[in-house]
């Protein structure tokens, strides 16, 4: 893997002579391989050295995304001082490393894992302090013109009250796609969301869609410093995101606490006041409820691709198989 | 047969946890051998009762469409995908009962039964507060009744994070 990384990176950096080392894989990344390496090189005459992230496409995952759409949706936002790492090259030829990739900075010295965020002492004891940053962020992504960030490709809902059925539609096609078995709570939580749609939204905005504890990187300082995981970027509404961060699954503590960081309502008018967007909480219950038939729909993805051969990851076996607990979920926001 | 089955799968994953799991050098490794225990532990834990957790449900399901069937019959006013739905519950109710109680047996009646229950309920949650159609209410509080207890069954790792308050009181009404 090192010659094969570095005889890329050559091709990239214009330089003569590039090592690599340490490479290895990042556990997690249900939908794209993870890879940390570091690099050394000569660029006009000056000794440089970096870390990098690599992140391949699978064989097979819990959902198939589009690599160029995560590569784009960083590379823009990171412009408009939203945290996340620098990216760097987009690579589809499949030559160099037999799948397409992309590579970007590595920030080291920093944390994503929920039980370390939430448990560490060094971590624990800012973490008013990291609730208050995830609440910021996540206002000044909604805050973001997308338009002059040339995110139109993502795809513009018709209007502000077509986001919630653009996103059912999209879920439920998943759904018939990869389940397979019948989901008789998933399909009456679908026929429940088209009856329940939720006004339109206050407005259209770039909504992250796995926004939560687990996609940050931050440090003892209490800063987060990398917002990751953009695959699943999209234009809607911001009640999605809001939604999709209180899910029960998010709630690592396993208490009531949004992503194990802070109340609900300290939630709602924290990101009230940062957005200027009001939350609206019948919208928020919608949202929730496609927040774990979504969630729910992935993991059936990769059930299926465990069961068809074309992935043997222990985790996306063992994710899913846990559907239950979502539909106990589903069930329980739904009020039946 | 000693070990049995449950012996087997637990002995493994304590193998895979205390023996092979601390030599694993990669923390890619790690976590994979990580959710492989997980894995076992989730089997291990629906290893007794798998072929009367299925054997039950095809029985609840059977009656609940049995209910379904009686209830959309007595709607004043019916149409053509009701209609439809009833004929697809008597053809699903006509076949034997599963004769064996292997899992793939009993599983592939289950996925019969539930894949009609899948279109069954989802009729049902459109008919919900509309006039006329009360008659199904009963039938959907009654299969809801039947998810929730499916929903609530096995090992899940969320039970002891995300899940924890949640599957104390799911347990505790349980009980009462």
């Amino acid at each position: 893997m090192e010659d094969r990384i570095a005889a890329f990176l050559k091709s990239r950096l214009t330089a003569g002579e590039v090592s690599v080392s340490n490479v290895y894989r990042i556990p997690g990344g249900a939908s794209r391989e993870t890879w940390a390496f570091d690099a050394r090189w000569r660029d006009a005459g000056k000794e440089m050295q970096q870390g990098f992230i690599l992140r391949r496409d699978p064989d097979a995952s819990v959902l198939e995304t589009d690599r160029d759409l995560e590569f784009r949706v960083m590379g823009a936002v990171h412009e408009h001082g939203i945290p996340v790492p620098r990216m760097f090259w987009l690579e589809q030829e499949t030559s160099w490393l037999d799948r397409p990739f992309f590579v970007m900075e590595r920030i080291d010295g920093c944390e994503t894992s929920p039980t370390k965020v939430l448990m560490d002492p060094r971590f624990y004891v800012v973490r008013d302090k990291i609730g208050e940053r995830f609440v910021d962020i996540l206002a000044a992504i909604h805050r973001l013109d997308w338009r002059a960030l040339g995110l139109e490709f993502l795809g513009v809902p018709a209007h502000e009250g077509s986001c919630g059925m653009m996103e059912i539609e999209r879920w439920e096609a998943i759904v018939d796609r990869e389940a397979l078995e019948p989901q008789p709570v998933l399909r009456a939580a679908f026929r429940w969301l088209r009856r329940r749609l939720p006004p339109p939204a206050q407005r259209i905005v770039l909504v992250h869609a796995d926004y939560r504890t687990g996609n940050f990187l931050c440090d003892t300082q209490g800063q987060i410093v990398g917002v990751l995981d953009w695959e699943m970027a999209h234009l809607g509404d911001p009640m999605e995101d809001i939604a999709w961060a209180c899910l029960r699954p998010w709630r690592w503590m396993g208490d009531e606490q949004v992503g194990g960081l802070l109340r609900r309502e300290q939630f709602y008018e924290k990101y009230s006041a940062a957005s200027g967007l009001r939350v609206d909480e019948e919208a928020v219950r919608f949202w929730e409820v496609l927040g774990n038939v979504k969630l729910a729909a992935i993991f059936l993805t990769g059930g299926r691709s465990f069961c068809e051969g074309r992935t043997r990851a222990p985790m996306v076996a063992f994710l899913g198989r846990n559907v239950r607990r979502l539909e106990l979920e589903v069930m329980d926001l739904m009020g039946v | 047969m000693r070990p049995t089955g449950l012996e087997a799968l637990k002995g493994v994953q304590a193998a895979l946890t205390e023996v092979i799991l601390p030599e694993l050098q990669s923390m890619f490794v790690q976590d994979a051998a990580q959710w492989m225990s997980m894995m076992m532990e989730s089997l291990a834990g629906e290893w007794d009762t798998a072929a009367q957790d299925l054997d039950s449900d095809n029985r609840a399901l059977g009656e609940l469409l049995s209910q379904a069937r009686s209830a959309i019959s007595s709607l004043p006013q019916s149409n053509d995908s009701l209609a439809a739905l009833v004929k697809e519950i008597e053809n699903v109710l006509r076949e034997p009962a599963a004769d064996s109680l292997a899992l793939s047996v009993l599983g592939a009646r289950h996925s019969r039964l539930n894949g009609v229950m899948e279109k069954v309920l989802v009729e049902l949650e459109e008919a919900a507060g509309r006039p006329g159609m009360e008659a199904l209410d009963a039938v959907r509080q009654g299969v809801y009744r039947h998810l929730r207890k499916v929903a609530l069954r096995g090992w899940s790792f969320w039970d002891v994070a995300s899940f924890r308050e949640r599957m104390v009181r799911a347990r505790a009404e349980a009980v009462t």
